[in-house]
């Protein structure tokens, strides 16, 4: 009988585990729409250990260091990101323990080791950090730990999507600033190259600058090489170049995409096929793919029926999805959009689907046969016992299995940019939060803003609803 | 039975609280060369800035100035040195070694930079309503520089996998502040490997 209290507990035990992420979720959202990023950036702190724990230790730093930027306190974001950063280069060194622990139980259980797109938009905040200081050779070396980085990752897998356009439009802007033309240039041809390669497109006006960047170091060929049409002029580009100072608005906008679970069932045959069904989030219709089957030692050559959970994109209903600036009453300006942050979290699934799927049919194999053969070899012979005991054995398998979730909480859904030449002297802009009916969410007031002779000026609007 | 459960116990708890990790601090020679991350350091700093300043007052620029200044060694202020290299690097560490590599030498004459001057006259500006006569000091008595030092630190990455190689170069340049002539320019490289394992238990 004690035996079977037991077996109970654990049952309820096991059932009572909640996803980490989507706690943090549930937790931090409300905080955020509600109170605020300094209430929240208490609350990620005072709950460090619950809603992040050592494995999302990346995850906590990257979340507080996004927060903080938010939250105009550049210095603090400056820390929390670099040591972000540092969790993310100490993880190359893959523990054997903490990947066989995640065999037996779940992803997990792993340290979390950060998107690509994560990683690259952290260096995109440690650059607007240092831009927000006027730190230009603080900018600079970001540019440069970006560049290394995006090597790395490149180097590490080249068949996925490793760049970013939104980035190299970053490190070209600190190169024009530092006066480094060439270099600039170069940035600006790669950033062409990055937008093509995601699907977002190539942003009007960052085209713009791009081509006058490229003709001012006569690079125009490249253009032409890269089968972009040549414009006849570049206005806005010009004048910031000849005035020398400029007010650049950057808008966060929205609520970037969570993750949710989505569950497959299907077949596996060891070192042979995977059939597996599931049902699309977004239409509701069944689907079905089939994959190669590694082999699993074990398995034998039978048919096993497998179910488990993988992450899916959740779309966040972002109350924000642009913005219209005015410039001393008058102007109006859209800022465009320069890089999409759900299209870059689907864009990273895709990549990783397959190994994702792989490496979770794999576990749920080798947890079946070995479920199985405890149960073989803990029978008693009593009858209801022995039924007991069994389902707790495969209700705590299923419950084991959990859908790796992690993902930055904070990004915004998309990031928007304007550059404005002015004239030296003090300018009033306000920026207006849009939302996705042409309402005004928000607006966000920059009185007096002093432009010096050839300084560039960055508001940040971070409009995360 | 008992007494063995009690042993095991006594040797559990002891095993434990030998195994308690906290922090460890040991206290090591200023001058002694520590890598950890393979990144820049204090020695980087320290051995550049002394090789450099040596190399720089050893040319023969130095002799020539010494000449023209019938014996008086020449005065160094030293400008922008700039990071541009891809590691948040202490400037001003570095700055202060080569400060420290300057005056230690004996063989120039140092005066503070445009940053302390600024401080210094707005001291000098308060001594003048505030100090008394005997021991105020007057304004326009500053020693004007012959040479600015100058500079830059650079870096390249060359890396594969989990190593990487870093390359540093530290160019300096001595410039005459009267005719803008250089009188100087020097270089100096550090190379460093640092790998990482890609697994561990």
């Amino acid at each position: 009988m004690k035996r079977l209290f037991l077996l109970l507990f654990a049952v309820i035990l096991l059932t009572s585990c909640a996803n980490k992420s989507m706690t943090r979720y549930e937790t931090l959202a409300p905080t955020l729409e509600k109170e605020g990023f300094e209430a929240t950036i208490a609350e990620v702190k005072k709950e460090k250990d619950d809603l992040y724990g050592s494995n999302s230790e990346f995850l906590y730093y990257y979340d507080l260091g996004i927060l903080h930027h938010y939250n105009r306190n550049f210095d603090e974001s400056i820390k929390n990101l670099a040591q972000a950063e540092k969790i993310y280069e100490d993880l190359y060194t893959k523990s054997v323990t903490n990947e066989a622990a995640a065999v037996l139980t779940n992803d997990n259980t792993r340290p979390y080791r950060a998107r690509p797109f994560e990683l690259l938009t952290l260096y995109q905040y440690q650059i607007l950090n240092y831009l927000a200081k006027m730190d230009i050779d603080g900018a600079l070396v970001e540019v440069k730990r970006s560049q290394i980085a995006m090597n790395a990752l490149y180097q590490k897998d080249k068949d996925k999507v490793n760049d970013n356009g939104y980035l190299r439009y970053l490190q070209a802007l600190v190169y024009e600033l530092d006066g480094d033309n060439d270099e600039a240039a170069i940035a600006y041809v790669k950033a062409i190259k990055a937008y093509d390669e995601g699907k977002m497109g190539l942003p009007k006006e960052f085209f713009e600058f791009a081509t006058e960047s490229l003709r001012r170091a006569e690079r125009e060929d490249e253009i032409r090489a890269l089968k972009k049409p040549e414009l006849a002029a570049t206005p806005k580009a010009t004048a910031v170049h000849e005035q020398g100072q400029e007010i650049i608005v950057l808008g966060y906008a929205g609520h970037s995409p969570i993750l949710g679970e989505m569950y497959l069932s299907g077949t596996f045959v060891s070192a042979g096929a995977m059939n597996l069904y599931y049902k699309d989030g977004e239409t509701g219709r069944q689907m079905s793919f089939t994959l190669v089957a590694p082999p699993v030692p074990g398995a034998g050559s039978g048919t096993f029926h497998i179910g488990f959970a993988l992450p899916e994109v959740r779309k966040y209903k972002s109350r924000v999805n642009q913005f219209e600036v005015s410039l001393d009453g008058k102007t109006r300006i859209k800022p465009e959009k320069v890089m999409d942050v759900d299209q870059e979290l689907r864009q990273n699934m895709d990549d990783e689907r397959n190994t994702v799927i792989t490496r979770t049919a794999v576990r749920v194999i080798l947890r079946t046969i070995a479920a199985q053969k405890a149960k073989e070899a803990t029978n008693t012979g009593n009858g209801i016992f022995d039924l007991l005991k069994n389902i707790a054995v495969d209700v705590g398998q299923t419950q084991l299995e959990q859908a790796d979730l992690r993902v930055g909480l904070f990004l915004p859904n998309s990031f928007h940019m304007t550059r404005i030449p002015v004239e030296p002297g003090s300018h009033d802009v306000n920026v207006a939060a849009i939302g996705p009916h042409g309402e005004t969410v928000g607006v966000y007031k920059f009185d007096r803003i002093a432009v010096r002779k050839g300084q560039k000026v960055l508001l940040i609007v971070p409009a995360i609803k | 039975m008992s007494k063995i459960l009690t042993l095991c116990l006594c040797a559990s708890l002891a095993a434990l609280m030998g195994c308690s990790g906290g922090k460890k601090v040991t206290r090591i020679d200023e001058n002694s060369v520590t890598d950890l991350s393979g990144a820049w350091n204090d020695t980087d700093s320290r051995l550049v800035a002394d090789e450099m300043i040596t190399d720089c007052l050893n040319r023969p620029w130095y002799q020539t100035m010494i000449q023209q200044k019938n014996g008086i060694v020449p005065t160094v202020v030293i400008g922008k040195i700039r990071n541009k290299s891809h590691e948040h690097i202490n400037v001003e560490t570095f700055v202060k070694d080569m400060e420290r590599a300057l005056i230690n030498s004996g063989k120039a004459d140092f005066v503070a930079n445009a940053e302390e001057r600024a401080e210094l006259r707005n001291e000098l500006a308060s001594q003048a309503g505030n100090a008394t006569e005997e021991t105020r000091k007057d304004a326009g008595q500053e020693i004007g520089a012959d040479l600015m030092l100058t500079g830059t630190l650079n870096s390249i990455v060359d890396q594969e996998g989990g190593e990487q190689v870093i390359y540093y170069q530290v160019d300096l340049e001595l410039t005459d502040i009267q005719s803008h002539r250089k009188v100087w320019v020097g270089d100096k490289k550090i190379k460093k490997f640092v790998s990482k394992d890609s697994v561990k238990m």
